[in-house]
């Protein structure tokens, strides 16, 4: 008698502690599985951390070249001595001031597209002289008739250029033009003072921009979108 | 009171500009004992470089590229290296600033040393004005908040 309850006992208590084997087990293989999902986090994250430091110092170290190279380009301009000499005190120069500023020349600037957007920028200084010309002969026109048919005005307009050159550069360029004057851009809305009705037109027919967009490479996908159509072709796919 | 400022012609146009105005300074000093200009006019234009960029960047962007304890410190150098060439021609035998004793030194003809002292002078002068030009206008145009970091601390 008192050896089956023994025998129950020992079973009741090999059952318990096998229970609390498997549940011991299960906390570890949890906690095991949770400090390998940490452990690869923290890895990923730390290499995540890597590639991005590598990155801002590649990129870093790229503007840093191309700034040196553009100012040291500018000192042989200047410079005009060419023996060995100066160009070491240049180079000197070109790489302090690279490091000092390195941030500042290509600050907002898409890469790849540097080549064209520098031959679309040339091709653009002609059509802008042309331009100048053109509203010169309009305003001394104006100015010299016995009336003077002047209607001074603020026109506003708000532009599709995106980065901070293209915008300055149309600036500039409406500014350039005799006739009217930017005054100021706040929140992508120009403030254009115009001499009369005509140039107001002229701005707001918007060419100039059409063109500073186009040298930026800002408007084609605007023309891919009007070319395409692409409600027609969505139709199209949904039959 | 100077912030970033607002106007996004005067930014950009800034930033584009500020690294040609350093190197123009460069040249201006370098090429002192070749054209006209020296230490103290390209020294000038250099402050006016980080002038201009703290007014269109602000004073935070400023203070990363040279910091007002190192503008400091440049001026000090800059009237080292100055004192310190004209003494080095006294302890060689000549007058202050005699620069032709400098070929004592240098491997060079005392007409070559000449120019290079001239050169070193320069390179002096430019540091100091530059450095004392940079401060004045701060403290100029800083003032009730030159020194941030020490009223915070109070």
């Amino acid at each position: 008698m008192e050896v089956t309850l023994l025998l129950e006992a020992t079973e009741n208590a090999f059952r318990i502690m096998e229970k609390a084997r498997a549940h011991a087990l299960g906390v570890l293989d949890t906690a095991v599985q949770f400090t390998g999902e940490q452990t690869r986090f923290m890895e990923e994250k730390r290499w995540q951390v890597l590639f991005a430091g590598a990155q801002r110092r590649k990129t870093r170290f790229q503007n840093f070249v191309g700034t040196a190279l553009i100012l040291f380009a500018f000192w042989m301009l200047l410079s005009g001595h060419f023996d060995p000499f100066h160009l070491t005190l240049g180079a000197i120069c070109c790489i302090i001031t690279a490091y000092l500023f390195h941030d500042l020349l290509f600050a907002n600037v898409r890469v790849g597209d540097m080549r064209v957007v520098a031959l679309r920028f040339l091709c653009y200084i002609p059509w802008l002289i042309q331009q100048i010309v053109l509203s010169n002969l309009h305003v001394a026109s104006v100015v010299l008739r016995r009336k003077m048919p002047i209607n001074p005005q603020i026109i506003t307009f708000k532009t599709k250029l995106e980065t901070d050159i293209s915008s300055i550069t149309l600036a500039n360029s409406i500014t350039l033009t005799p006739g009217t004057i930017t005054m100021d851009i706040r929140d992508g809305v120009y403030y254009v003072h115009a001499l009369d009705q005509k140039v107001a037109d002229d701005l707001n027919a918007g060419e100039m921009e059409d063109r500073v967009a186009h040298i930026f490479m800002e408007a084609d996908h605007l023309y891919v979108e009007d070319v395409l159509d692409a409600a027609r072709i969505y139709d199209a796919l949904r039959v | 009171m100077i912030r970033d400022s607002q106007d996004v012609i005067v930014k950009t146009l800034s930033r584009l500009l500020v690294p040609f105005m350093v190197i123009y300074a460069l040249y201006v000093i370098m090429h002192g004992h070749h054209s006209p200009g020296g230490g103290f006019q390209g020294g000038v234009i250099l402050a006016a470089g980080f002038v201009l960029l703290v007014v269109s960047h602000g004073l935070e962007q400023t203070r990363k590229r040279l910091s007002e304890k190192a503008a400091g410190v440049l001026s000090s150098i800059g009237v080292f290296i100055y004192a310190g060439i004209g003494a080095l021609c006294l302890i060689l035998g000549g007058n202050y600033l005699d620069y032709g004793k400098l070929s004592k030194l240098l491997p060079v003809v005392p007409a070559e040393a000449r120019s290079l002292g001239i050169l070193g002078v320069e390179i002096g002068v430019a540091l100091a004005v530059m450095a004392v030009m940079f401060t004045i206008f701060l403290v100029i145009f800083t003032v009730g908040e030159f020194q941030e970091d020490d009223r915070s601390e109070k």
